[in-house]
């Protein structure tokens, strides 16, 4: 029998392994991870407890550690692992010229001291907390859960204890004595996301929320993968099912009743300190604003007073509102015989289906389009004398749209319609949904335009005003398309009229009178003679049409929208823990379904992991103590491990989420109980236990790796270099926008959004959400604060965990798209627009433009080679931007996106070609050191 | 790039994966890797950077297949009115569902306190071609390519609400998370274009706001590499985000800049000696491709006027279904491995006739004339196409049966999807519903049976098709017993 073609059958190799493992005694005894944390031996004369453990290792492999890195890159590395931000040039050059003993010391003690340290751990705890300012689900609504957010950066900042900070938020509510901010740190457990979906039932989510607590804490406290339980005993861990509906328990008395949105109770009522700068901010960029719209309106009001009277004294010029279509080619999809008469009444005729799609297709003399009207007659020939051949008379409009087309082009475009108005609309509720104009914009059947409740018979009208005036060439025809689809049918139009106009603003916002239709017909002649609201609607008429007017009030309608969002934070409702009066009995979910009751279960933890004492309360508080007792095993090994991972890129065990049997082994086990021991004996200090670490030879040599280093150990589990890796994409965001000098450093607040591409939500959402990109200083806040939509998590993110379910492992892979991302995302262009106008204006000569940038983005002095190829290409761009001016300041424009509020000393007003082509190429350049591998990696 | 460096790179990329047991689903000794290595190593030069890491180990068996459109109608089309007749509910209309039928099946909350009165279908049925395939009225464009398709009638999931549903027909699983059936194919085939993704997404463009988002899970690559998610096809001026160039940029400039970089990156990788280096290096000229090779793949100007005849005339309509369909086959013919097509709002809960009937003018035509564009191409043959939702709907009225409001609720317990070309037998229907299309009489297929069977058109094994994560061999047909339908294979 061939043994090497079962493919369950076992390897040679793990035969052999089997016969090694007798041969050796056959020793059964517990898993690594179960054991209890004891503290190994340190040799005596170990210089540094790290070193002791990861060179005795190496010194069995024959290897040894890597030579230190130089100075420039360990201030880099640690910046990163410790603030997520790059240090300047100058603190650089400042700690490689600090030739005190302690420089290092000091140089990570000063990290630590930082308030990013606190924000770089909140990105990390914020992603296995599975947070995000969104439901998730079908409904996908807003909560408002930030403050909880504030309270993580301010918990790692004071260095709250690990076992302190896990208990306040497993059961900060239950603490005598509760503070607001230690109720607020409960919420950690309600980041899971909650369902609103219409046909659910509330209990099913709320078991699912309870299920999704108890997977969460065996992640990120015990690094066992319990979910594998909710079905059926763990298949190689000792946990049982009845031990993971005992660890449900505890939470399944929580006082909520799987609601979403705005009812997903308990809540907290909280007033968030780190409003007032944001309300500041966003008030003063109000108050710029306004002042902008006022100039504006200064100078636009002497436009508007000067075309006035010419309008009215000089050129008298009749006026004519609005322009038949006429000459128009007519079809209808089921079938009716549409004619046009002489006076531009399209004609419906022949068969009467009960459902028709009419198109007029017409091309247009007009200057340009703003305005679509359609007429609606009645006449003796039509049912009831009224306005259709079906068997009530009545008409039923379901939709209406537009859109242009070019003469031998075979594709379409659409045209979107802003506002829809008639001279009467049914009441929707009154007949079945139909009636409102508005709905025929929808593209929904379902309802759409009717005029039933009007007693009389008579002449109706709709306007629809085009979001953007149409200019059409002269091989271009409007279509304008009638869609009657209605679930009843039988009410088709027989007798209607299509008209355009060029006007804007009030013109095609009412049925009625245009304002210079009403100036027209006025009696008297002259300037003076205009009654004032006739003038008031004439300037807005105007000013629609002017567009710095517009531009300006747009952005003060933006600054305005941004400041009530932000007044709305000052007071928020933050979902929490709280008990119910009454605690729910749990039971074991047979093969894990929500109402399979089985056995009734109680508070209770896996007694494989470690024993409950006695003198603990069963409740989450109980829990949470259980978890960081000295005698559990796994919560501080499977925190140092996260530490490991975020000063190394991977952990001592490869595996962070799972610490079981199916787990990897760790690379170090000594090294890792000595660390959890160290850590638990003094008092969970989380920043003692980072500079325990980098302050090892260890974390310090260099991540050079030569041809045989590679070969012998690819993934480093030695430790015999330094790790180099592809920082994460939201540590290369903040990290671009600091080199840039553009990051705003205020920490906590409510969340703020980051340039992205236009659409990506409506896409999503077909359109019930649209993503507004924050305007002025917020925009260049830590991508920490950036809204997270659990449906869509930010584009310029990548390699991210999508704060779904619990991810505490790091995704790193290296695609295209993250090129392209880092090329074209205006967060990187707008940093590289920042970085070359510093360039350009401290550096006059080429090369030390390039010197200049290169320092800014990478903290060293480039080599000669490297200058050479970046003077090279910077003055092929140069050349190039400057046989190109059109496009050179389409490029600058489009670059310096939002610095005018955002950082407005970097706005520069260049007055020739030659500068600008300069301050271009500078931008290409400094774009290019953004994307070097060097400024992108942990090296 | 020297091919030792190149054949390095995959060996480190290979080695992460595999030497330690992690991804690929099967025990290797480092004989066996040996063997692996030295294969990939000759496949290396026409493969690049787009290959599978698999690619040495595929297919498992000779496929019929090469690529896949997946035809996605979000919402739950009613196989009621579009393709599973049941005459008879005419004697049954507004009578009380029996609960012989009924057996206890769970109701969404939204019709769970309402009688379950039976609405008989709101459609005449034809019967269609030599086949005489059941073809509703509402799908006129349909009825002519009926003997190129074969009906299975028999579907059934797990899951009553849409999301759920939605991602367990896309994933196998009810929870976000695990990689879609396009992730597992990108994973395990590869692409046979080295200059688009090998797994393209494409949306209709509605402008009604939909009560069903499409999560970027449902392209999403889980606990795969997100090299092998789906890429999403915008209808926007950048049709892959971030595509564009800034304005003003000229590709001449964006070439030099690249070149710089590769220049720059390259003195890195000497000192550094990553080959990660390498490889972005080659990431970074694969966009620059894409910046190409997608505006051409987008541009319909080539196409001729008798196809958009064909496709209708919404398909003139760039973002609609139809144009997306004209897409597709474009994909089709470019080699792009999966193709899924998302087409919303399927979600008929009142007033079947007016919103069943939009959905259906928006997709018969296209969809149709998809079927005989692959078909004229010869394309038909090694593409499959799949069309299909998360679940169907109910026999039961929800709302008033007897008026034009009523719609019908979910069903989950049986509906109808349709499979074409790449190996499936045309002009066939497999499995059946009882009289009232509320459970399966025959042939019951399960969303499992479904990835099964398209796996093994693909020429892979569903159950030799996994990746190891958290200690378990995770595979896109799951845990429960999962069946090849051979019956619908040619």
């Amino acid at each position: 029998m061939n043994f090497s073609d079962q493919r369950k059958g076992l390897t040679v190799q793990q035969i052999q392994t089997l016969e090694r493992w007798i041969a050796e005694g056959a020793v059964w005894g517990r898993h690594w991870a179960f054991e209890p944390v004891t503290r190994p031996q340190l040799p005596p004369d170990a210089p540094h407890p790290v070193d002791a453990f990861v060179v005795s290792r190496l010194k069995a492999e024959g290897l040894t550690l890597s030579p230190p890195a130089p100075r420039h890159t360990l201030a880099r590395r640690t910046s990163f692992d410790i603030t997520g931000l790059p240090p300047t040039f100058e603190e650089i050059t400042r700690f490689e010229q600090d030739d005190s003993p302690d420089a290092w010391e000091q140089w990570v003690d000063r990290l630590l001291a930082s308030e990013h340290f606190g924000e770089r751990m909140a990105m990390w705890w914020l992603d296995a907390a599975r947070y995000a300012d969104t439901d998730g689900y079908q409904r996908d609504d807003t909560r408002t859960n930030w403050p909880w957010r504030d309270w993580v950066i301010g918990a790692f900042n004071r260095n709250l204890p690990f076992d302190q900070f896990t208990i306040e938020q497993f059961a900060g509510d239950l603490l005598e004595g509760a503070t607001d901010e230690q109720r607020l740190a409960t919420s950690f457990h309600r980041n899971h996301m909650t369902n609103g979906e219409g046909g659910r039932d509330p209990e099913e989510s709320r078991i699912e929320y309870v299920i999704d607590r108890v997977n969460t804490v065996g992640t990120v406290w015990l690094g066992l993968t319990l979910g594998c339980c909710q079905c059926h005993s763990h298949k190689f861990d000792p946990i049982a099912q009845r031990d993971y509906y005992s660890l449900t328990a505890f939470f399944n008395s929580i006082d909520e009743d799987g609601s979403a949105g705005r009812s997903a109770k308990p809540y907290l009522a909280y007033t968030s300190p780190h409003v007032a700068p944001a309300r500041r901010e966003a008030e003063s960029l109000v108050a710029a604003r306004k002042t902008r719209v006022d100039a504006a309106m200064k100078n636009g009001n002497r436009r508007f007073e000067t075309w006035l009277f010419i309008r009215t004294e000089l050129t008298k010029e009749p006026f004519q509102p609005w322009h038949l279509v006429v000459g128009a080619r007519l079809e209808a999809t089921e079938g009716t015989v549409l004619t046009q008469e002489v006076d531009g009444t399209v004609v419906a005729s022949g068969p009467n289906p009960r459902q028709d799609d009419y198109r007029v297709v017409a091309p247009v003399t007009l200057d340009r389009v703003t305005g679509i009207r359609l007429e609606v007659f009645p006449h003796e020939s039509h049912t009831k004398g009224a306005y259709s051949r079906g068997a009530e008379g009545h008409f039923l409009l379901t939709d209406v749209k537009a859109q242009v087309r070019r003469k031998g082009d075979t594709q379409v475009r659409d045209l979107v319609i802003a506002s829809a108005v008639a001279d009467h609309s049914d009441d929707p509720a009154k007949h079945e949904g139909y009636g409102n104009i508005v709905h025929v914009l929808d593209d929904d059947p379902r309802n759409g335009w009717s005029t039933r409740d009007e007693t009389e018979v008579k002449r109706h009208v709709a306007v629809f005003a085009l979001a953007t005036p149409l200019k059409l060439a002269a091989d271009e025809e409007l279509v304008f398309e009638l869609r009657q689809r209605s679930t009843l049918g039988d009410a088709n139009l027989a007798r209607f009229r299509v008209s355009v106009t060029n006007q804007r603003g009030p013109a095609v916002l009412t049925v009625g009178e245009m304002p210079l239709e009403r100036l027209w017909k006025l009696p008297a002649e002259g300037v003076e003679a205009i009654p004032d609201d006739l003038r008031e609607q004439l300037r807005e008429q105007y000013f629609a049409d002017d567009a710095p007017v517009v531009a300006a009030r747009e952005s003060l309608a933006r600054a305005k929208r941004q400041l009530d969002e932000v007044v709305a934070a000052e007071k928020v409702e933050v979902m929490v823990l709280a008990e119910r009066a009454e605690p729910r009995e749990t039971h074991l979910l047979v093969r894990g379904q929500w109402d399979k009751k089985g056995d009734k279960v109680t508070c209770d933890v896996p007694p494989a992991v470690a024993p409950w004492p006695a003198d603990l309360p069963r409740s989450r508080l109980g829990l949470a103590r259980w978890l960081v007792s000295r005698d559990n095993p796994l919560a501080a090994r499977v925190f140092v491990n996260h530490v490991w991972q975020i000063l190394f890129g991977s952990g001592l065990v490869r595996t962070p989420e799972d610490f079981g049997l199916q787990g990897e082994r760790p690379t170090h086990p000594e090294l890792l109980d000595w660390l959890a021991a160290d850590f638990m004996e003094n008092g969970w200090n989380i920043k003692r236990l980072i500079r325990q670490i980098v302050t090892s030879q260890t974390y310090q040599q260099s991540s050079r790796a030569t041809a045989e280093l590679l070969a012998r150990d690819p993934q480093n589990r030695l430790l015999a270099r330094g790790a180099r890796y592809r920082l994460p994409s939201w540590m290369l965001r903040d990290s671009a926008l600091r080199s840039a000098g553009l990051l705003v450093t205020t920490v906590g607040g409510p969340p703020v959004r980051p340039w992205q591409p236009d659409g990506v939500w409506e896409e999503n959402f077909m359109g019930r959400f649209h993503y507004e990109p924050s305007d002025g200083p917020a925009q260049y806040r830590r991508s920490l604060y950036a809204f997270w939509r659990r449906a869509i998590a930010p584009t310029f993110l990548f390699d991210t965990a999508q704060r779904r379910v619990c991810e505490v492992r790091l995704s790193r892979t290296n695609t295209p798209l993250q090129a392209l991302t880092l090329l074209n995302d205006v967060n990187y262009l707008n940093a590289s627009y920042a970085i070359a106008v510093r360039a350009v204006r401290t550096s006059r000569e080429p090369a030390d433009r390039v010197r200049e940038i290169f320092r800014t983005v990478l903290g060293r002095v480039p080599a000669e080679r490297e200058v050479r190829v970046l003077l090279r290409e910077s003055e092929k761009a140069r050349q190039q931007f400057e046989q190109s001016p059109d496009e050179t300041r389409a490029f600058l424009r489009g670059v310096s996106w939002n610095l005018e509020d955002g950082a407005p000393d970097l706005v520069v007003r260049l007055e020739t070609d030659i500068e600008r082509a300069d301050l271009a190429s500078a931008v290409l350049t400094a774009s290019l050191i953004l994307n070097l591998d060097e400024a992108i990696s942990h090296e | 790039m020297s091919e030792s460096e190149e054949f390095e790179t995959l060996r480190m990329r290979l080695s992460r994966r595999m030497f330690l047991g992690r991804g690929c689903g099967l025990p290797l000794g480092a004989t066996a890797l040996a063997g692996l290595l030295a294969r990939s190593r000759a496949s290396l030069a026409d493969r690049g950077p787009a290959g599978s890491p698999l690619a040495p180990l595929l297919p498992h068996f000779p496929a019929t297949a090469r690529r896949v459109i997946f035809l996605t109608q979000s919402g739950g089309p009613s196989q009621l009115e579009l393709f599973d007749e049941k005459p008879g509910l005419e004697t049954w209309a507004g009578q009380e569902l029996p609960d012989s039928v009924r057996q206890g099946q769970r109701l969404t909350t939204m019709t769970a306190s309402q009688k379950q009165l039976i609405m008989p279908s709101r459609t005449k049925f034809e019967r269609c071609g030599q086949s005489g395939a059941t073809i509703g009225e509402w799908l006129p464009h349909m009825k002519r390519v009926a003997d190129d398709l074969c009906f299975i009638k028999s579907m059934y999931t797990d899951q009553i609400n849409h999301g759920p549903a939605m991602t367990q027909f896309l994933t196998g699983n009810q929870i976000p998370g695990r990689p879609t059936a396009g992730s597992w194919v990108s994973y395990g085939l590869g692409s046979e274009n080295r200059d688009l993704p090998d797994y393209l997404v494409l949306i209709s463009k509605m402008q009604r706001p939909s009560d069903q988002p499409l999560y970027d899970h449902y392209w999403g690559s889980g606990f795969l590499p997100s090299r092998y998610q789906g890429v999403k096809l915008r209808n926007a001026r950048e049709p892959v985000l971030y595509l564009r160039d800034p304005e003003g940029l000229s590709r001449e400039l964006r070439r030099g800049m690249l070149d710089g970089l590769a220049e720059l990156n390259d003195l890195r990788y000497e000192e550094s000696g990553d080959p990660e280096i390498l490889t972005r290096v080659r990431q970074y000229e694969m966009a620059f491709r894409m910046q190409t090779s997608v505006p051409e793949l987008i541009d319909l100007r080539d196409e001729t006027e008798a196809t958009f005849e064909l496709y209708g005339p919404d398909s003139r309509r760039p973002g609609s279904y139809a144009a997306n369909c004209i897409l597709a086959r474009r994909l089709a013919e470019r080699g792009v491995r999966f193709i899924q097509l998302f087409h919303p709002d399927w979600d008929h809960h009142s007033r079947l006739t007016s919103w069943c009937t939009a959905r259906c003018r928006d997709t018969d035509q296209a969809t149709s004339a998809l079927i005989t564009d692959l078909k004229r191409r010869g394309l038909l043959d090694d593409t499959l196409v799949i069309w299909g939702g998360e679940f169907g709907r109910g026999v039961a009225g929800q709302g008033n049966w007897d008026s034009p409001e009523a719609g019908r609720d979910h069903h989950p317990r049986c509906y109808t999807i349709w499979m074409a070309g790449g190996g499936i037998r045309p002009g066939m229907t497999y499995g059946a519903t009882d009289d009232f299309s509320y459970n399966v009489a025959e042939g019951a297929m399960h969303v499992r049976d479904l990835h099964a069977t398209v796996l093994h058109l693909l020429g892979i094994d569903h159950e030799r098709l996994s990746y190891r994560l958290q200690g378990l061999d995770f595979r896109l047909t799951g845990v429960e017993p999962a069946q090849v339908v051979s019956q619908i294979l040619s």
